[in-house]
């Protein structure tokens, strides 16, 4: 009973895992899911080696169901952390992207005297390019 | 008999006038080869404006330059260039778009062409960021950050301007300017010392600025705010609570929001009131609650040597004479 209970819940956790790793870029899933399904796998190692424990399985079994539910708990324990670490990730990068919005934008030190003397000199050129337009007008029409 | 000479003579006319049709004396429709698609050429305006690729003008962008044409512009660094900028100016009911072309820089190593919406000198921005549209982390566009996505970047006024830093020699990039029309000009720079402007605010809440960057002497010639019965009830001096009003502000940087307040106008009135501002900018400042239609004309003009000496004299607030 407890066994099938045990199974269930390390389906659900199974399930779980990969569900909150899909929002993860996708290095961080291997990473993250590493730890717990270790922890599942020792789970099971021990599960199977006490299911191997033959007429001794049912007193082993009570006896394991203590460290069977510190290692859930351990699991537990090991997922929220992950969980907790992944929304302080976030929480960091949204801060960078504020940070970064925050920085003070790129300027020039110019004064006024510089500004209008490039600016003489664009609308120089500006003209120029004008008449220069015109000048091929004229010569397109007198064809 | 008559009826056969009336038969006889309608057969004649239809004869003289088939044969007038086969000589070729009624119109023919030409072949208008200025647009290409003549069936969808008045849905968009765009085809019309395209320039030939052999008339588009050309020339080397300078490390400091000011461009007021369309064209293509092309930076080659001869040696690292950390700190250069380019200023772009349209003409007031215009506004500029910059396309990337042929970009050959490091972003890696610390390249970066960036293009803003906008003006900025000394930290200060224009338009200010309480008079333009997008926020301010919007209005610049990096090529490192965002260009294979987004190769054109246009303005919102008839100023623009691109920062641009490289550390190898021999990179380079190119810019191609072009001028579209603005049915709505909000914020506008001038680009001369002199001229005349009506701005007109369509029954929008925002505030638009025109911006001098000379000292002038400014002659509003009319100004309405609505309804030309509309006279708003004022219960302390000043155009505070109005909602829509005419500023003229004057001071020595670019950014409008930090600029000191000459005078306002809310009552409308037709005739000219001058006004000689001896700052290094002048700005109309129209705000509009959006509730009517606000119009205000001037012109200005630059003020000489003399002017600006006996305005400095005689100027209790020197507030711009203080640098």
């Amino acid at each position: 009973m407890k066994l099938n209970v045990l199974l269930w819940l390390a389906a659900l956790l199974g399930a779980v895992l990969p569900r909150s790793a899909d929002s993860r870029p996708a290095a961080a899933p291997a990473d993250r899911c590493l730890l717990p399904r270790l922890l599942l796998l020792h789970l099971g190692q021990e599960l199977s080696l006490r299911m191997g424990g033959g007429s001794a399985a049912p007193v082993l079994l009570s006896s394991s169901s203590s460290a069977v539910k510190w290692a859930l708990l351990q699991l537990t324990r090991r997922l929220l952390q992950a969980r907790a670490e992944q929304q302080q990730d976030e929480e960091e990068e949204a801060g960078e992207k504020g940070k970064r919005s925050d920085e003070p934008p790129i300027s020039l030190d110019l004064t006024f005297h510089l500004l209008r003397e490039v600016l003489e000199m664009a609308r120089a050129e500006q003209i120029a390019q004008q008449a220069d337009s015109n000048r091929m007008i004229m010569d397109t029409f007198g064809k | 008999m008559r009826v056969m000479e009336r038969t006889f003579r309608e057969q004649l006319f239809f004869l003289v006038l088939c044969l007038s049709v086969l000589k070729g004396d009624s119109r023919y429709i030409e072949n208008n080869e200025i647009t290409k698609d003549e069936l969808y050429s008045f849905f968009n305006s765009e085809l019309k404006r395209e320039i030939p690729e052999e008339l588009m003008y050309r020339r080397p962008l300078r490390c400091l330059d000011m461009v007021a044409v369309e064209g293509q512009f092309t930076f080659t660094a001869e040696r690292p260039q950390l700190s250069c900028a380019a200023f772009f100016m349209a003409e007031p009911n215009e506004v500029i778009s910059v396309d990337y072309d042929s970009v050959d820089i490091d972003c890696i190593g610390g390249d970066f062409i960036t293009v803003f919406d906008g003006w900025v000198m000394k930290g200060e921005k224009f338009p200010s960021t309480h008079d333009h549209p997008l926020p301010l982390f919007e209005r610049y566009v990096d090529y490192c950050d965002s260009g294979s996505l987004r190769k054109s970047v246009r303005s919102s006024q008839n100023v623009a301007m691109v920062f641009f830093r490289i550390h190898s020699a021999g990179s380079s990039f190119t810019l191609t300017v072009r001028k579209h029309t603005n049915p709505f000009p909000c914020n506008v720079m001038s680009q001369s010392p002199e001229g005349s402007y009506t701005m007109v605010i369509p029954q929008q809440h925002r505030n638009c600025s025109f911006s001098i960057i000379y000292p002038v002497e400014i002659s509003i010639s009319e100004f309405s705010l609505g309804h030309y019965n509309h006279l708003p009830k004022r219960s302390m001096p000043g155009c505070a609570e109005s909602g829509d009003f005419v500023q003229l502000l004057g001071g020595n940087g670019i950014d409008t929001s930090k600029l000191l307040p000459i005078t306002d106008l809310c009552i409308a009135f037709t005739g000219p009131t001058h006004m000689k501002i001896g700052c290094d900018n002048t700005v109309v400042r129209m705000v509009s609650s959006g509730k009517f239609v606000n119009r205000v004309s001037f012109s200005y003009r630059l003020l000489d040597s003399q002017e600006l000496q006996t305005i400095k004299l005689n100027n209790v607030e020197d507030f711009c004479f203080n640098n």
